[in-house]
């Protein structure tokens, strides 16, 4: 290599200034590891460069001494890593020919706004969501108790249901027993002062079976109710008490009759007697059979 | 122009070690002895006051964070200072004109190269010593386009009007000239 040649070709001028490519720089690197002449003539050509740069110097405001000392104090707080630009990591010579995109010190002002402005951003959101709270916590209580109310009503329903399953229950096998032709209707009605009183007797007579239906007989005293008998040669046998108030309209079943000639009702104390108390027969009526 | 090199209280090397020990006392004498050069640099690229003084505190934060990438067989402390100041204040300028191009382009396409233009011939209004007179114009531009503003070849070649392969060396007759003025300082 032509050292004195190279040196005069305005390369090394050109490299000091910054003006080669990464190669051309690359291939001067090693021109000036090679050649100690080289090497010279860059320091040389370097120190002009940076008489002529002094040339230019001036002195900086003050208020940027203190600045930069802070921040170099701060360094290791999170302030002082702010003020640090992404790609210092990197060497500087070795990013002479990268491009660089650099954070500016400026840029910190626009991040405290755009801070403040993800705050407002952050405050308006939570605003809207304590009002939507608010908002559903309402619409919540509302169905809730809307919720209560259906379940109570559908609570109500399924009892009414069951009250009229029941009762239909009980008028089908009325029914059914009104239709069974082994039942022998006898109707017992009140003489005297008890005239207009009505009741009738199904007796099942195969079966041995005894329903009775109250059609028309006072209400009893609280402690008091109404018996049937049965009387088989002059000799009364216990069939059983029977309600009245609601069952009043209903079949109630009673004892087992094997054999009737008049079917007597008469009012006894609550329980029922053993033995019918004569004056206080209210219906009879000579049984079918 | 002495006063802006290191003093007697302490020599290259012992710069180099005071920083890389973290002393802050050394990183303010650096700082007071280096930061005309440095911040006239950044002036000189950014052409704008605010700017170099963010640019000025981003060089001297890279040197105190560098200090242990500094290669001693590559260049004086000096050398090594410069070249981050002269890049953090190119790459500043750039990607300032970088966002102003963009900003021509949303407008209409073709403004990002005036841009540039109006950029580079900024350079004629910067300050101008008198000692640097001696300079002709086109000597003096040569060096601050490239130094300053990181032209490239080409770029120069067409901003002042040259054949591609003379620059190299006018640059070179640019710098003989400067040394014989310097000389004469």
């Amino acid at each position: 290599m032509d050292v004195q040649r190279y040196i005069s070709s305005g390369i090394i001028e050109s490299y000091v200034v910054g003006l080669v490519s990464e190669r051309e720089a690359r291939e001067v690197e090693n021109a000036i590891a090679e050649f100690p002449e080289i090497r010279a003539a860059v320091e040389a050509c370097r120190q002009d460069m940076e008489l002529y740069v002094e040339l230019s110097a001036v002195k900086p405001p003050k208020a940027i001494r203190t600045r930069i000392l802070d921040a170099i104090e701060n360094e290791t707080q999170p302030e002082g890593e702010q003020l640090l630009p992404e790609e210092l990591r990197r060497p500087d010579a070795a990013g002479e020919e990268e491009e660089k995109v650099f954070k500016m010190p400026a840029l910190n002002i626009n991040a405290a706004q755009t801070w403040l402005y993800v705050a407002i951003g952050a405050l308006l959101l939570l605003l809207v969501s304590v009002i939507c709270n608010f908002y559903y916590a309402g619409q919540y209580k509302t169905y809730l108790q809307k919720s209560t109310e259906l379940l109570a009503s559908e609570e109500t329903l399924t009892q009414q249901t069951k009250v009229y399953q029941a009762r239909q229950q009980a008028l089908e096998k009325e029914l059914s027993l009104l239709k069974d032709p082994a039942l022998k209707w006898t109707r017992l009605s009140g003489s005297g002062k008890h005239t207009g009183q009505l009741a009738a007797i199904a007796w099942n007579t195969q079966s041995k079976e005894v329903y009775l239906l109250a059609l028309s007989l006072p209400e009893p005293a609280a402690d008091q109710q109404y018996q049937l008998w049965a009387v088989v040669n002059g000799k009364p046998v216990d069939a059983g008490v029977f309600e009245m108030g609601q069952q009043q309209h209903a079949l109630q079943k009673m004892k087992e009759i094997s054999a009737a000639q008049v079917f007597i009702i008469t009012l006894e104390k609550k329980g029922g007697n053993t033995s019918p108390a004569l004056d206080q027969v209210f219906l009879a009526g000579k049984a079918n059979s | 122009m002495s006063d802006l090199r290191p003093s007697l209280t302490y020599t290259e090397a012992e710069l180099v070690q005071g920083l890389k020990a973290r002393d802050e006392k050394v990183f303010s004498y650096v700082y007071d002895h280096y930061s005309p050069a440095l911040y006239g640099v950044a002036l000189k690229v950014v052409n704008d006051e605010n700017t170099a003084v963010d640019v000025l505190q981003e060089i001297f934060l890279k040197i105190w964070r560098g200090i242990e990438r500094y290669d001693v067989d590559k260049g004086r402390l000096f050398t090594w200072m410069l070249n981050i100041a002269r890049n953090t204040a190119i790459d500043t300028l750039r990607s300032r004109a970088h966002k102003l191009g963009q900003k021509m382009q949303e407008i209409g396409n073709g403004h990002q190269q005036q841009e540039q233009l109006i950029v580079q011939q900024s350079v004629d209004h910067l300050g101008l010593s008198k000692v640097l007179d001696q300079l002709n114009k086109e000597q003096r531009t040569i060096i601050d386009l490239a130094y300053y503003r990181g032209c490239t070849q080409e770029e120069i070649a067409k901003l002042l009007d040259m054949p591609l392969g003379t620059v190299k060396t006018r640059m070179r007759n640019a710098i003989i000239q400067l040394r014989n003025i310097l000389k004469q300082v």
